[in-house]
């Protein structure tokens, strides 16, 4: 098994941390931004693992519900719900934030993009009883949704406003040696400009204005 | 139309009692009313628990590796397939038209819910091709007219007539 990951890469933090946290045996290696891994997809896409039976799998979620369940954690309900709220909701919106904040140097922006779904986070967590998303222990969902807001979330300058529940649980994640280890591959103490070449090869972000007018399947 | 799909998985899964279900939000996600827990959020998320409520597991993968490449496709089928530009579907086409080349379902060797899911997502895009554009994307239409034809998955939405002859000499080869 091989995962192939890039530099500054915010998506290769949340399967390196999974790596680490659930110690699946893997190779790691790391490629450059532009190089095709993944052989049927026309863009570049990183993380990729290539599996035992010689598949790809080229979602950074997917790669993680991999790792936890080889490790003996199936994924919830909850954690489902979670990791779909992630990839429709929040990552569209994580998207826009780091173009502005990388790219435009628009970082006073960036409250406004991320309140809707931060609010919607500390809402449920401010609900739950426990220290984790879905219960005592961490989850998927709880590495997946670390990474996806590690880099704006441990990034000072943006003032993202009080997000008491989310800080709360953040900074538990983040005390994780497999959430220190992994941030310290991908963004190497950089913070948000470790990002920089990477966010220059994406394709600028979709308004959310377009994205809401036409739903494709409504 | 989330509803409408669910309303059909339901039917397909061969579920008897009908669940309750709302939306929520400006992008109408699907909310299953659950008697036995908090409500389930987002289309997915409710119909791999609708597979669990049929006892139908080996619809989400028969191992670990399917499992996640089931998963894998119904991601795409939300955050890619759902939100993409007119741009966007021909890079899925193609690329899902490589990915299928030597494949009969999209993750292992049977048909799973990543079928019915990127079936029903992919129906809008399919409808808007030329007959000339179909033949370009072959495997594609392969598939997707294996799964229109699979007993019990269609329901709601209309069939599409897809020619299993060439018509237009191949410009591709």
């Amino acid at each position: 098994m091989k995962l192939f990951v890039s530099e500054g890469n915010p998506h290769c933090l949340k399967v390196l941390a999974a790596l680490e946290e659930t110690g699946v045996q893997c190779d790691v290696q790391c490629v450059n931004h532009e190089e095709k891994v993944v052989p049927f997809l026309s863009h570049p896409a990183l993380p990729a693992l290539l599996l035992p039976s010689g598949q790809h799998l080229f979602s950074s979620d997917a790669i993680c519900r991999y790792m936890f369940e080889v490790s003996g954690q199936e994924s919830s309900e909850l954690c489902n719900q979670w990791l779909e709220w992630e990839a429709t909701d929040f990552q569209p919106a994580l998207l826009q934030a780091l173009h502005m904040a990388v790219l435009q140097g628009k970082g006073s922006e960036v409250p406004k993009v991320l309140q809707g779904p931060l609010n919607y986070l500390d809402q449920r967590l401010s609900k739950g009883i426990t220290p984790y998303l879905t219960g005592e222990v961490v989850s998927v969902a709880d590495i997946v949704l670390w990474a996806a807001l590690y880099p704006v979330f441990s990034d000072s300058s943006l003032s993202l406003g009080e997000h008491k529940f989310v800080r709360a649980w953040f900074d538990r994640v983040t005390g994780m040696r497999s959430c220190k280890s992994a941030a310290q591959k991908v963004l190497q103490g950089k913070g948000l400009q470790g990002m920089k070449s990477y966010m220059q090869r994406q394709p600028a972000p979709q308004s959310s204005q377009c994205r809401d007018t036409h739903p494709c399947n409504s | 139309m989330a509803l409408r799909e669910l309303s059909s998985l339901e039917k397909y899964l061969g579920l008897k009692k009908p669940n309750k279900y709302s939306t929520q939000g400006d992008k109408k996600v699907p909310v299953l009313q659950n008697n036995n827990g908090p409500p389930l959020v987002g289309l997915v998320t409710v119909a791999c628990h609708l597979v669990k409520q049929a006892q139908r597991p080996e619809l989400l993968g028969d191992s670990a590796e399917n499992r996640a490449v089931v998963q894998q496709w119904l991601e795409y089928r939300v955050s890619k397939l759902d939100v993409c530009t007119k741009e966007d579907v021909k890079t899925i086409l193609k690329d899902l038209n490589l990915y299928l080349q030597d494949k009969v379902y999209l993750a292992g060797n049977h048909f799973t819910l990543a079928d019915a899911l990127v079936y029903n997502g992919i129906h809008p895009k399919i409808v808007d091709l030329a007959v000339q554009e179909k033949e370009q994307y072959v495997n594609v239409t392969r598939w997707f007219d294996h799964i229109q034809h699979y007993p019990g998955v269609r329901h709601h939405l209309p069939p599409i007539v897809v020619l299993r002859n060439r018509i237009y000499t191949s410009r591709h080869h």
